[in-house]
C-alpha cells in the first residue's frame, strides 16, 4: 500500500473526513462489486434464459463455468496463446458443447409436462460427471489456477491502484451484457426468444420456429454462462471449489430475480457482487453463502415468482 | 374478512348452503362482486353465466380451494369460512372439476378406496356395489382410471364423491365433452342423483338447467344478475340478450 | 431400469409378501455371518444394509409420497453429530440414539414444510438449498461438529455386560434393521396412511377435495422418512468409524435417491435392489473416487432418460406450469 497522509477519520467542523486508505478500500471494494456483480449477472443471465426459454433449470452451471475457466488457463499456459485470443476460442467451443449435449440429451424433453424436474436431475448428474473429470484431471495439476492478464499493468482511479486487466474484464463484461439485452429486447431473435420464453404455443401460432429457438436459447445461454467463466478467470486466481459456489449463486440469483428475467438476473446480480464484496470485508465467504441461500429460501416460500416476475 | 351479522344467520333448518356477500379479488380484478345465495336440502341449484363470469371461482370460494376476500359461508348452519378444503369436504360438501379429474394412474378401485379413506361416514362394500351398479360402472373396476372412457371417468367422480355420503354436491360442467347421447345419459343419472343428493350444477348447456335445475342463479361478471326458476330465467330478456344469445341451448 | 411393480398396494394381504421377505430376512441375517472371516466384504454388507435402510426412508418419500427431498442425508448427518456429541460427553449410545433420531425428526418434519406449498422442481431445488445449508452449518459450526477435520475414532455401542458392538455383531444389527424397515415400509404401504400417501403423490389437489388432509399426511410422511434417515446415521457414525460434513452432503442424498430411482420408485422391492447394488458398488469404487463421479453421473442420466415421461411421469400429471 502506497504511504499516503496519515490515516484519520475525524469529524472537523461537522464534516467527516475520510483518509486515503478508507477511499482505496471504498473504490476496491467497489470495483470487486462491479467485477463480481457483472460476471454474476453474466452466470444468471445464461441459466435464466435456458430456464425460461425450454425450461431447464441447469444445476450444472457452476460446471460449466469452471470449464471454460479451466480450458482458459490450458490455453493460455499449457499452450501459450494470448488471452484475448483464448477467450474467444473458449465461449466459441460452448456453441458445438451446447449442440452436442442438446442432441443428445436434452431434446429429447422438448414435449415432458413436468420436464423441468427431470431437467434439473439430469443436470445433476452431469454436474457429478464433470466433478469427476475435474478430481481426475485438474485437480491433481494444481490446487489454484492464474491465467496470465490481457492487459498487463496498473491504472489508478484517484490513489487507487487497480490492475488495469481487472477494468478490461469489466468493461468486456458489460458490453456482454448490454449485447444480451439489445438482443433480446430488439433484435428479431431475440424477440421471437421472448414469445417463445411466454407462451410457447402463442409464439408457435405465430410462425417462430420453437424447437430451433430452443437449440438457439441453449447455445446463448451456456455461450454467456462461459464468457462469464472465462472473464472470471482472467481477473482472479481461483481454485475448483468456485464451480459450486457459482451454481449456488447463479440460482439464487435466478429465483430472486425471476426465473425467465434477465432484467432480474443483472440486477440482483449486482447486488450479489456487491454483497459479497462488501461482507468479504468483515467475515468469512460462508456468511454471504448462507445470507444467499437464506434470501433465496425466502423468495420460494413467499414469491416464487421471483422480484422481477414478466 | 367481515363478520356476519345476526341477519346471515339461518333462519331455517332446510337451508343447506347459504352465502353472503362473497367477494373476491385477484391484485385489481374483481372476480365475485358480493354474491349472495341460498339453497335449500333437495333443492338442485343451477349456476349459469358467460366464461369468466366467475362461476368456478365461487365453487373454488365454496369448496375452500380459494380464500375468499369478504362475505359468509354457512353450510347446514355451519360456518365454513375458515376451513381448508379437507375439512369442508368433511362436512359434506364436496365437489368436481370442470376438466375430469381422477387418479389417472390407479385403478378405478383404488380411486373409490381413497374417496373412501377419509370419507365423513363410511360405508359398506355392499353400499358401494350397489352405487357403482346404479352408475354402471363395476365393470371397470380394474382398469386403470386414465384409460375409461371421458364419461365412464365422469360416472367414477360421481361415484368417488357419493361413496362419502355427502349432502351437497356441486359439480363444475358435468356434461362437458361429452357427445349428445351421453349428454342425456347423464342427464338421465342426474335426475336419479337429484333424489338422493342435494346438487348444485355449474353449466353451459341449457338442457341440463332446463331439465333439472329447480332454481337458477344468472352470474354475470361477478356479480348476480337474476335469480328464479329455469323456465323464467331461461325467457328473461336480459338474460338471453347477454348471455344465452351466445350459449348453446 | 424400473422392476416391474410389485404386489404391495393399499388393503393388499400379507400373503404375496411372505415369500421374498423371508427370502431377503435369510440373506441378510446370513451374509454378515458368511463373511465374518473376510473383515472387508462384511464392512460393505454393512455399509449397504444401512443403505438398504436409508434407501427405504427416501422410498417413502419420494416413491410412495412423490417428493425428492435432497436433504436426506443432511438429515441423517444431525443424528450422526448428535448422537457422536452425546457420547462424548459421557452418554451411552443406545441412550443417544432416540435423541439423535428425534432430533433428525424434528428437523425432518419442520424442514418438510416448504412441500406444503412448493410442488415438483421447486420443492427439490428448495431441499438442495436446504442441504447445502446443512452441510455449511456442518462446516460452520465447528465447536459442535469439528468443522471440516469432522470426529474420528467415535466410540463403539457398549452391549449390556460391557462389551463393545463389534464386527459380525454389529453387521447383525444392521441386517436386522435392514429387514425391519422393510416390514414397516409394507405395512405403511398397505395402510390406509399409504393410501393417503399415493394419493397425494398422484394429484394432491383432488386427495384434498377428497377430504384427506393433505398437509398433516406430508408432514408425517417427513416425520417417518426423517425417523429413518436419523437411525441410519446414528448407526453409521460408531461403525464407520469417521464422520465429516462431506459423509453427509448432497452427493449422498442423491445416491440415495438414485438407488430408488433406479431400482423402481414406488415398489417396496425395487429400492432394497437398488441399494443391495449401488451401495457395495459406491463403496469399493471410494478409491477411484473421479470413476465413481463419472459413473453415478451417468447413472443418473441413464434413470432419467429412460424413466417413462420422466421424473414426475405417472405423478402431478395435472400440475401446470409454475
Amino acid at each position: 500500500m502506497p504511504a499516503g497522509p496519515r490515516p484519520a477519520g475525524i469529524l472537523s467542523a461537522g464534516i467527516l473526513v475520510l483518509s486515503n486508505a478508507h477511499i482505496i478500500l471504498l473504490l476496491s471494494t467497489i470495483s470487486t462489486g462491479l467485477i463480481l456483480g457483472a460476471i454474476f449477472a453474466l452466470v444468471a443471465a445464461g441459466v435464466t434464459i435456458v430456464y425460461g426459454s425450454i425450461w431447464m433449470p441447469n444445476a450444472a452451471n457452476g460446471q460449466f463455468f469452471l470449464l471454460a475457466a479451466l480450458f482458459g488457463w490450458t490455453m493460455t499456459v499449457s499452450w501459450g496463446v494470448h488471452p484475448a485470443i483464448a477467450a474467444l476460442l473458449v465461449i466459441g467451443l460452448s456453441v458445438p458443447l451446447s449442440y452436442g449435449l442438446e442432441y443428445i440429451l436434452v431434446r429429447r424433453f422438448y414435449d415432458v409436462p413436468n420436464r423441468n424436474i427431470s431437467y434439473f436431475v439430469l443436470s445433476l448428474g452431469i454436474t457429478q460427471i464433470l466433478t469427476g473429470i475435474f478430481a481426475s484431471t485438474y485437480s491433481r495439476w494444481s490446487d489454484q489456477y492464474q491465467l496470465p492478464p490481457l492487459i498487463k499493468g496498473v491504472t489508478f482511479i484517484g490513489p487507487f491502484p487497480i490492475a488495469t486487466n481487472r477494468l478490461a474484464v469489466l468493461a468486456i463484461a458489460v458490453v456482454i451484457l448490454a449485447a444480451l439485452f439489445a438482443l433480446l429486447r430488439f433484435h428479431k431473435y431475440g424477440r421471437a426468444l421472448r414469445a417463445v420464453f411466454q407462451n410457447r404455443d402463442a409464439a408457435a401460432l405465430r410462425g417462430v420456429n420453437v424447437k430451433a429457438a430452443y437449440s438457439l436459447s441453449f447455445a446463448l445461454g451456456n455461450a454467456v454462462i462461459f464468457a462469464g467463466g472465462i472473464l472470471f478467470a482472467l481477473a482472479y486466481s481461483f481454485d475448483l471449489s468456485v464451480a459450486w459456489t457459482m451454481s449456488i449463486t447463479a440460482f439464487a440469483i435466478m429465483i430472486i430475480g425471476g426465473p425467465g428475467s434477465v432484467l432480474g438476473a443483472l440486477v440482483v446480480g449486482l447486488v450479489f457482487g456487491f454483497t459479497q464484496a462488501i461482507v468479504s470485508n468483515f467475515a468469512s465467504p460462508t456468511v454471504a453463502a448462507f445470507s444467499y441461500l437464506g434470501a433465496m429460501l425466502l423468495i420460494l416460500l413467499f414469491k416464487p415468482s421471483g422480484l422481477f416476475a414478466k | 374478512m367481515s363478520i356476519p351479522t345476526s341477519k346471515t344467520q339461518p333462519q331455517t333448518s332446510d337451508i343447506l348452503l347459504q352465502a353472503n356477500g362473497i367477494m373476491k379479488r385477484y391484485g385489481g380484478v374483481i372476480a365475485l362482486n358480493g354474491i349472495d345465495l341460498v339453497q335449500r336440502r333437495g333443492e338442485m341449484l343451477g349456476m349459469i353465466g358467460p366464461n369468466g363470469s366467475g362461476k368456478t371461482t365461487f365453487v373454488n370460494v365454496i369448496s375452500g380451494h380459494t380464500k375468499a376476500n369478504g362475505g359468509a359461508i354457512h353450510f347446514d348452519g355451519v360456518p365454513m369460512v375458515r376451513r381448508k378444503p379437507y375439512q369442508i369436504a368433511q362436512s359434506g360438501l364436496v365437489r368436481t372439476y370442470q376438466a375430469v379429474r381422477v387418479f389417472g394412474e390407479l385403478s378405478a378401485r383404488d380411486n373409490i378406496a381413497t374417496a373412501q379413506v377419509d370419507a365423513r361416514t363410511a360405508m359398506d362394500a355392499f353400499g358401494v356395489a350397489e352405487l357403482a351398479e346404479w352408475l354402471r360402472i363395476s365393470y371397470r373396476f380394474d382398469a386403470r382410471a386414465g384409460s375409461l372412457t371421458l364419461f365412464e371417468q365422469r360416472q367414477l367422480e360421481l361415484l368417488m364423491r357419493l361413496v362419502q355420503k355427502p349432502k351437497l354436491i356441486m359439480l363444475d360442467e358435468p356434461v362437458g365433452g361429452l357427445s349428445s347421447t351421453e349428454v342425456r345419459a347423464m342427464i338421465a343419472l342426474l335426475a336419479e342423483l337429484k333424489t338422493r343428493c342435494t346438487l348444485f350444477i355449474i353449466e353451459h348447456t341449457m338442457k341440463v338447467i332446463r331439465e333439472l335445475a329447480d332454481k337458477v342463479v344468472v352470474l354475470m361478471a361477478g356479480a348476480k344478475m337474476a335469480e328464479g326458476p329455469p323456465a323464467d330465467i331461461l325467457a328473461d330478456k336480459r338474460v338471453i340478450e347477454r348471455y344465452l344469445g351466445t350459449a348453446n341451448a | 431400469m424400473t422392476i416391474s411393480p410389485d404386489a404391495a398396494r393399499p388393503g393388499q394381504t400379507w400373503s404375496s409378501a411372505k415369500l421374498p421377505l423371508a427370502v431377503f430376512a435369510c440373506a441378510a441375517i446370513a451374509l454378515p455371518l458368511v463373511l465374518s472371516g473376510n473383515r472387508y466384504l462384511a464392512f460393505v454388507a454393512g455399509v449397504t444394509m444401512i443403505h438398504v435402510l436409508w434407501a427405504n426412508g427416501m422410498n417413502l418419500l419420494y416413491g410412495y409420497t412423490g417428493l425428492m427431498p435432497l436433504m436426506f442425508a443432511g438429515l441423517a448427518g444431525i443424528s450422526a453429530y448428535f448422537v457422536v456429541d452425546l457420547t462424548a460427553l459421557g452418554w451411552s449410545f443406545w441412550a443417544a440414539l432416540p435423541v439423535g433420531v428425534l432430533a433428525a425428526s424434528i428437523a425432518g418434519t419442520i424442514l418438510g414444510l416448504p412441500s406444503l406449498r412448493l410442488k415438483g422442481f421447486y420443492f427439490t431445488l428448495c431441499s438442495l438449498v436446504i442441504q447445502t445449508v446443512i452441510t455449511l452449518g456442518f462446516v460452520y459450526f465447528s465447536s459442535l461438529t469439528n468443522g471440516d477435520t469432522g470426529f474420528s475414532q467415535i466410540p463403539l455401542p457398549s452391549l449390556p455386560g460391557g462389551a463393545p458392538l463389534s464386527g459380525t455383531a454389529y453387521e447383525l444389527v444392521l441386517s436386522a434393521l435392514a429387514v425391519v424397515s422393510v416390514i414397516v415400509l409394507m405395512a405403511i404401504v398397505r395402510s390406509a396412511f399409504g393410501r393417503r400417501l399415493i394419493s397425494i403423490r398422484e394429484d394432491d389437489t383432488l386427495a384434498e377435495t377428497l377430504g384427506i388432509n393433505v398437509t398433516w399426511y406430508k408432514l408425517l410422511a417427513f416425520f417417518v422418512g426423517s425417523v429413518f434417515a436419523g437411525i441410519g446415521g446414528a448407526l453409521y457414525a460408531p461403525y464407520i468409524g469417521f464422520i465429516s460434513p462431506r459423509s453427509f452432503d448432497v452427493l449422498i442424498s442423491m445416491n440415495i435417491w438414485l438407488m430408488v430411482a433406479f431400482g423402481g420408485r414406488g415398489t417396496i422391492w425395487g429400492p432394497v435392489v437398488g441399494a443391495l447394488l449401488l451401495a457395495p458398488l459406491s463403496f469399493l469404487l471410494q478409491d477411484y473416487y473421479m470413476f465413481k463421479d463419472v459413473f453415478y453421473g451417468l447413472l443418473i442420466i441413464a434413470v432419467i432418460v429412460l424413466m417413462p415421461a420422466g421424473i414426475a411421469g405417472g405423478f402431478h400429471r395435472g400440475a401446470a406450469r409454475q
